[in-house]
């Protein structure tokens, strides 16, 4: 019998290794693929049971919660919320389980979940568990009170608002219409979830890609600061080129003449062609740089590039195809004034008025001020850094005299915009015209601006999207999207806006 | 006569330092199975504290309660060894502590109520371990009740099917319920089979080899002793049919195709057990859906996969989240995977613990199986033998058996992790197997002369009664002798 029992020995023995075989193929061999299966909620899970801090305000107000479920069945200790509903949705972001998180919450979701290696080693005691709130903040450089304002200026228009602190580019205030609650769907079931997400994806807008800095848009007009910013460096215009006046000019390699806005006479000295928003001088001017150097200056400002927001997937303002358009020279003095295939996020257009009011630096812009860690001590503060010098010093000072005289100078577009208690600043209005077949009149109007000239403190960008300008109506930027400006700057300069302090949070 | 009769009980029990010399083996034996014991016993109270502070990071407030418990159950169990078994394997008390441990933490992990449960199950558990330590001191006796135990184990295995009694949870009609007491007859039947077929294949094992009976090409041996094979083939038919246990069934019919095979010696046994069950499986797969749907889970869970293939795939992920070193004991999910605390511990443990505690558990349970053979091997008396193959097969078996289906190796059939499990009754059970293996690894320790081969406190007892009669009757004889004479 002892032979049979050795064999036993033997095949018991054999029936184990199938086992550890087995065993290895699931927990290495397989461990990525079942991990990365749809069904496989357990990552997720994990990180939705984990404390989540919030995301606050510059001023202090909570944009982003994770408060006990209400529900003693739900399956999850914490849900997310949003105080704020759909005011500051763009930035924050959702936090889901099924259908991932995007913008801060996606940004900075190891800080929220205390899982950065710094907030580890700072609760080194804890690091057993799971359930120790070891949970980061996140303190945004957006003012909740800024935000309510540019909410309120925009109203139900389609269109973007937004305010950057010009010396650091910290970014203020930034809305878009349209927008999304992100309560309609967090802690929905996932069913529901899922068909409040298709829902908003499908929407017109795309309410989920924030208008402010995910999209972009024919700038018109406000493009005419860079393009005059570029002939300026390059020495093609000055302050004293003199532009015929006329009301059509037929470009080379065409015979189709390029005409002002509405048909017009325009023309003058250059600050007079810029107050007065002519298009021809802009056109020659940039066919005078030509393709080349206008390509490498709209490089230097930034086009092309993806805007280095600390936020996850932001677009990238584009000068259009560049490819043969020294063949294409009516199409390239048609972008010198901002139509044709220009396109500009709104946040980029603020950079731009921005950069004209910091001496030529354009900051990078950053919606987050600071982390701190689950006992209120800073992990990290946002360093301002530059990231573009697309002019010097001399230029930005040509460039602010112009833009100061569009808001004052005799025919300037935005002299109807006045701001409470006189103060005075630097603007330049854009209106688009799409050119759309069957909607001629569709166009976008646009502002941008900084305030006080004197000591230039917030740049500003406003556009106004899906507007239709008729002759009797003219939709253009000064007269609708300079109200929308008026109002933000009023409130912060001088209204209630002026005296907050920003703090730390909590 | 009488001297005699004295002579042979031999002199008065040694004192505990010329036992000690007597047994030097068997006492550093005892020695070593303290050390491992505290081993254990410390893992257990580490991974204890280290789940409560995975999961609320906090020592658990009744840690030196719980240390003391432990400690206090697993001493109560060796010194039971110590005095009642002083020569047995010193492994397997210690493997066995270890998986309870860690069973009972990954327990407490997942339902806090089953845990105080559970640690009532483990009382009994030890109480039944040292009570048939007691009760059965010489493991031949056992042989001698093995009709009883037969009748006591088929009657228990088909008592969940008499109406009234028996109870159906979770699709398998395997508990009775007697007043507010649950339990599973099966899990004790498998044992007192064990003996039975032990004891049975002990005597007759020579007869069933020598096939005389013929019928045209096929030599069988003669009919009355394949009654059993056919009544033992009779049972798992009637589990896998009427109580819907596959895993139980499959489990009998393995015991008894082992034990008659190394009772025989002939292979064929193996074949024609294994082609009985392939026809038995084949024909329940064909007319019974619950077992078309077990196979069909079994060959692609990921189909159903929120559906009937839930369990599995939840269990597969859980597996494959822990990786190789697990997410740490109360750091994972394994309540995700329903009846995680029972049939599917050892995913948990997977999960948790990762692929170097599963494998520690597939250690334990592959020295446990290599302790019991080996026990099997040391002893020459044929019934202790097959008793040993035949619980070692039990517990190697039953563990690979629900360790396979957790990880998608065989179809999953819905029974216990022997010592790892909650459940009363399958604590107890596998510690009375535990006990009579000990047992056995003992007996078969003191006929080698490892240790002298005192009589047992029965016999003792037993020699008391004859030594009081004789005295009693030599104090009567002289008075009757002078009766004769007056």
């Amino acid at each position: 019998m002892n032979r049979q029992i050795r064999q036993l020995a033997v095949g018991l023995m054999a029936c184990y290794v199938v086992l550890f075989a087995t065993l290895n193929y699931w927990q290495v061999a397989q461990e990525e693929e079942l991990n990365a299966n749809v069904e496989n909620t357990r990552a997720v899970r994990r990180e939705f049971n984990r404390a989540r801090g919030p995301i606050v305000t510059a001023d202090g107000v909570v944009a982003a919660i994770s408060l006990p479920t209400t529900d003693p069945d739900a399956d999850f200790e914490r849900q997310r919320e949003y105080p704020t509903g759909d005011l500051l949705s763009n930035v924050t972001g959702y936090f889901t389980l099924s259908f991932g998180s995007t913008q801060a919450e996606r940004q900075y979701g190891d800080v929220l979940t205390g899982q950065t290696t710094e907030q580890q080693i700072r609760a080194l005691g804890d690091l057993l568990s799971s359930e120790v709130d070891n949970s980061g903040s996140v303190q945004l450089t957006l003012r909740h009170d800024l935000q309510q304002v540019a909410k309120f200026a925009l109203g139900s228009r389609t269109g973007s608002v937004v305010v950057i602190e010009l010396e650091t580019g910290a970014v203020r205030a930034m809305y878009s219409n349209p927008t999304y609650d992100p309560n309609s769907f967090v802690n929905l079931p996932f069913d529901e979830a899922q068909a409040q997400i298709v829902a908003l994806q499908e929407a017109p807008g795309n309410p989920l890609v924030s208008g402010a800095f995910q999209q972009r848009f024919m700038p018109g007009s406000t493009f005419k600061v860079i393009t005059t910013g570029i002939g300026l460096e390059a020495g093609v215009i000055d302050r004293n080129t003199e532009f015929v006046r006329e009301s059509e000019w037929v470009p080379p390699q065409t015979t189709d003449p390029i005409q002002n806005y509405r048909g017009s006479v325009c023309g003058g000295d250059l600050p007079e062609v810029f107050r007065r928003s002519c298009n021809i001088p802009f056109a020659q001017t940039a066919i005078n740089l030509g393709p080349d150097r206008m390509v490498a200056g709209v490089e230097d400002w930034g086009l092309g590039e993806e805007l280095p927001i600390d936020l996850p997937r932001a677009a990238a303002s584009t000068f259009g195809d560049t490819e043969n358009l020294d063949q294409e020279l009516p199409l390239l003095g048609i972008r010198g004034f901002g139509q044709n295939d220009d396109q500009m996020v709104p946040l980029h257009m603020a950079m731009v008025a921005g950069t004209v009011a910091n001496g030529g630096q354009m900051m990078e812009p950053y919606v987050v001020e600071a982390t701190y860690d689950n006992d209120g001590r800073v992990l990290d503060r946002t360093d301002p850094e530059v990231w573009k010098t697309p002019i010097t010093p001399q230029t930005a000072t040509l460039l602010t005299e112009f833009m100061t005289g569009v808001a004052e100078g005799p025919g300037g577009t935005a002299q109807s915009v006045k701001l409470a208690d006189g103060v005075r600043f630097a603007a330049k209005t854009g209106t688009a015209e799409l050119g759309v077949v069957d909607n001629p009149d569709l166009v976008h109007a646009w502002m941008i601006a900084f305030a006080p000239l004197e000591a230039p403190k917030y740049a500003i960008a406003v556009v106004l999207t899906d507007l239709t300008s008729s002759q009797a109506d003219a939709a253009t930027g000064g007269r609708v999207a300079g109200p929308v400006v008026k109002t933000v700057l009023d409130f912060l300069l001088t209204g209630p806006g002026a005296d907050v302090v920003l703090g730390p949070p909590r | 006569m009488t001297d005699t009769l004295e002579a042979d009980l031999g002199p008065p029990r040694p004192g505990r330092r010329e036992r000690r010399a007597a047994a030097p083996l068997a006492y550093r034996r005892r020695n070593a199975e303290l050390t491992l014991i505290i081993m254990a016993a410390v893992i257990t109270a580490t991974a204890y504290t280290v789940a409560s502070l995975g999961s609320n990071s906090e020592i658990p407030p009744g840690i030196f309660g719980f240390v003391a418990f432990l400690l206090g159950l697993l001493l109560v169990a060796h010194f039971a060894v110590r005095k009642l078994a002083v020569g047995a394997d010193s492994t397997l008390l210690p493997l066995v502590a270890l998986l309870h441990g860690i069973g009972f933490v990954m327990i407490t992990r997942l339902d806090d109520e089953l845990a105080s449960l559970q640690s009532l199950w483990s009382l009994l558990g030890i109480a039944v371990f040292v009570g048939v330590l007691l009760v059965v001191q010489r493991a031949t006796d056992l042989a001698r009740y093995r009709w009883v135990l037969f009748f006591g184990g088929t009657g228990a295995l088909l008592l969940p099917l008499v109406p009234g009694l028996g109870n159906q949870i979770n699709g398998a009609r395997i508990w009775v319920s007697v007043g507010p007491i649950n339990f599973q007859p099966g899990e004790f039947a498998k044992i007192a089979l064990a003996i039975f077929f032990a004891s049975y294949f002990a005597e007759h094992r020579e007869l069933i080899a020598a096939k005389t009976w013929r019928i045209g090409p096929l030599r069988l041996p003669e009919p009355r002793f394949i009654l059993p094979v056919v009544v033992a083939w009779g049972i798992a038919v009637i589990v896998m049919v009427g109580e819907r246990d596959l895993g139980s069934s499959l489990l009998f019919f393995t015991l008894f195709v082992v034990m008659i095979w190394v009772a025989t010696e002939r292979v064929g046994w193996l074949v024609l057990g294994a082609g009985l069950f392939a026809g038995a499986a084949y024909f329940s797969w064909s007319r019974f859906s619950h077992v078309q749907t077990r196979v069909d889970i079994w060959l692609d869970p990921w189909s159903d996969s929120l559906g009937k293939g839930y369990q599995i795939v939840q269990s597969l992920f859980g597996l494959a989240d822990g990786g190789i070193t697990g997410t740490g004991l109360g750091r994972g999910n394994p309540d995700q995977v329903p009846e995680a605390q029972n049939d599917f511990i050892f995913a948990s443990i997977g999960e948790e613990l990762g692929l170097l505690g599963a494998t520690a558990i597939l250690m334990s349970y592959l020295l446990i199986v290599g302790a019991g053979l080996r026990t099997a091997l040391r002893t020459e008396r044929e019934f202790e033998k097959l008793l040993a193959v035949g619980l070692t097969t039990i517990i190697g078996v039953q563990a690979f058996i629900i360790i396979g289906g957790v990880i998608k190796l065989v179809p999953l059939t819905g029974i216990t992790l022997p010592f790892v499990s909650y459940g009363g009754s399958s604590l107890i059970s596998n510690y009375i197997l535990l006990a009579l293996l000990i047992r056995v690894s003992d007996s078969s320790a003191r006929r080698l002369g490892e240790v002298p081969d005192q009589p047992t406190p029965g016999e003792r007892w037993a020699s008391w009664l004859l030594r009081r009669q004789l005295r009693r009757d030599r104090k009567q004889a002289p008075v009757a002798r002078q009766q004769e004479v007056s």
